[in-house]
Parts: C-alpha cells; structure tokens; sequence
C-alpha cells in the first residue's frame, strides 16, 4: 500500500481497507482485494455502492458471492475514483454486450478501462489508462473434473506441454494456461464466448517464461501483452493492449 | 420433476461447492450459477462434465449462454429432442 493511495479521497479508512496495489507495468495498475468475512469493511463497502448495485447485492442467494461482489465493486469504484479524481457520486457503469463494465463520470466515458475477476477469497482489480484489459484469478486448488476440460481449451502445444507432466505441476500449469486465455479472452471483451482451444499463450510462456507478447488474428490492429502474476495462493494473469490502434473491436 | 433434472440436480451436488449453501438447500433452478460464486472454470469444467453424462457436446460458446441449472436442463432437453 502506498501513501499515494492514503484516504482514497476520504472513501474508506485506511485500517478497514479490503484492497492494495498487487502490480504496476506499463500502463496498467492490477490491485488485490481480500474477500474474506468482515462485518466492518462490509458495511464500508455498502456505503459506496449505488442503488442499482445494492438491489443486486440483495438478489444474491448465498452470503459468500454477495460479498464478492460487494466487496469487488467497492473496490473498484475507489480504486477508480482515484485514477479519475472524481467523486464516487459522479461514478457510475455501462455495460459491454457481454458484461464487462466500463466507466462513466458524470455520465461520459473516460480514458480508462478496467477489469474485475474473483475466485473464493481472492479479488483482482485491473485498471489500464491505454487500451483494453482483462485479468482473471483462480485459486490455487485441487479441482474436479479439470483432465476433461483438456482438449476442449488448449491447443496441440499446450496439451503437449500439459501430457508431460503431473500433481501440482500439472495443475499449475494449467491454472496459469487457463487464466491466460481468459485474461485475453476478457480483454477482448468475448471472455467465456471466445473458443479457448483456437488460440494459445504466447511462445515465450509456453517455453516458461512469465510474460509475452501476443496478436489476435481477429483484431490485427493491437498486439497485446499477457503476463502472468499469479503467487503461491492464486494463478493469475493480466492481458492489455501494448500498442492498442484505433478501434478493434469485434 | 423431470428426469434430466434429476439428474442435474445429484451432480450439482456431487461436483459443485456453492459456498454458502446449507448443506441440503435444494438449489434453486433459476439461480444464476456464475451468482452463486462458481468460478468461470468450475463453470465449465462441470458443463462439460454433465455433456459427457448426457452424451452431447458442449462449447464453449454454450456454457457461455447457460446462466441458471434451469436453462442447463433446457439446453440438454433441446440437444435430445
């Protein structure tokens, strides 16, 4: 946590505060944000958000994905007001076709792009001031079902890489496959609706390196950067645009 | 109840962890599963699993589309008929 981001414009207390600078690199900012049960940073986080977003929050069934969602767009809003030096009344959200938020203040776009992803107790929040992002977390565990998912999200190189190993490196490394592709796929703003298995992470990380470079055969006009910040507790992957062009879209 | 969502129902219980459910809480078929803090990847790692049970094919595109348990039967049901 640094100075710079002390009072966040006298949103939160800085003792209650459930988020922190993660990473810094190039024109993107990716902040942490602890999800786990806090009756007091819950009830700050409640004071930020604005009526639309509390009747969601109250549509929730089950107690831990409301306060995902609670906590995460809490966040977001402070980490935002921030970077844009505005009041968080000011602050409000349009939606992409397929749900990614984009921000407003006082009801136009700003020159800004952000990204939310959530997994259990962990949050990230991705802001880029130069193009477009998208991040995805997943929590480090053993899960169900994974060896079947294989050859629909991977291409020939990965499921190679994957078929020489096993345990925890196996699933490491398909964790951090997995959050790639999506950080890309959520970049793009497709997520979910991009079909994993025709694209794969750049060269450089499949030979294990922690970042590359990559361009999409669908938006020629960008080259984007995707890096891997995943830690002992949660994979994790960022992708911005590096040298974003006009336009790009799908 | 039908069938298939029987069916859908025991292997939600038997694969998927909703944090937060109390243990035996039938779950409600037009809950948004992504709502219910299921993660993108169990997401489709269990769509997945369901369309290898029910013998069908799944993309991604699909899991995508598929909000709730209850369009999940919906969806299988359209693939048989």
């Amino acid at each position: 946590m640094t100075t710079g981001w002390r009072g966040h414009r006298g949103l939160v207390e800085d003792e209650l505060r459930w988020w922190s600078s993660y990473r810094s690199s190039g024109p993107i900012k990716v902040f942490r944000i602890a999800l786990t049960p806090d009756s007091g940073r819950e009830a700050a986080a409640w004071n930020l958000l604005d009526t639309a977003e509390r009747q969601r929050c109250r549509r929730f069934l089950y107690p831990a994905p409301r306060r995902q969602f609670l906590l995460c767009r809490a966040a977001l809003r402070a980490v935002l007001c921030v970077a844009l030096d505005c009041d968080n009344g000011e602050l409000t959200f349009e939606f992409s076709r397929y749900g990614k938020p984009i921000p407003l203040v006082g009801g136009d776009r700003v020159p800004m792009h952000c990204n939310v992803s959530h997994s259990g107790s962990h949050g990230l929040v991705a802001l880029s001031h130069r193009g477009r992002v998208g991040v995805d977390v997943e929590e480090r565990r053993p899960r169900k079902n994974l060896e079947e998912l294989v050859e629909t999200v991977f291409g020939p190189q990965e499921r190679a890489l994957l078929a020489r190993l096993e345990g925890q490196s196996w699933l490491d490394t398909f964790l951090a496959f997995w959050t790639g592709k999506e950080a890309l796929a959520k970049a793009w703003g497709m997520g979910l609706r991009t079909d994993f298995s025709t694209f794969q992470v750049p060269p450089e990380m499949l030979r294990g390196e922690r970042t590359g470079l990559f361009r999409c055969p669908r938006i020629t006009n960008a080259t984007w950067r995707l890096e891997d910040i995943g830690c002992d507790e949660l994979a994790a992957a960022v992708a911005y645009e590096e040298d974003p062009g006009p336009g790009g879209e799908f | 109840m039908s069938s298939t969502e029987e069916r859908i129902r025991a292997l939600v219980d038997e694969n998927l962890e909703i944090e937060g459910r109390p243990p035996g809480r039938p779950l409600d078929l037009d809950s948004s599963l992504r709502d219910s803090g299921v993660s993108s990847l169990d997401f489709v790692a269990f769509a997945k699993l369901v369309a290898q049970e029910f013998g069908v094919d799944v993309s991604m595109e699909e899991c995508a589309s598929i909000n709730s348990v209850g369009e999940l039967v919906e969806f299988l049901d359209a693939k048989a008929a």
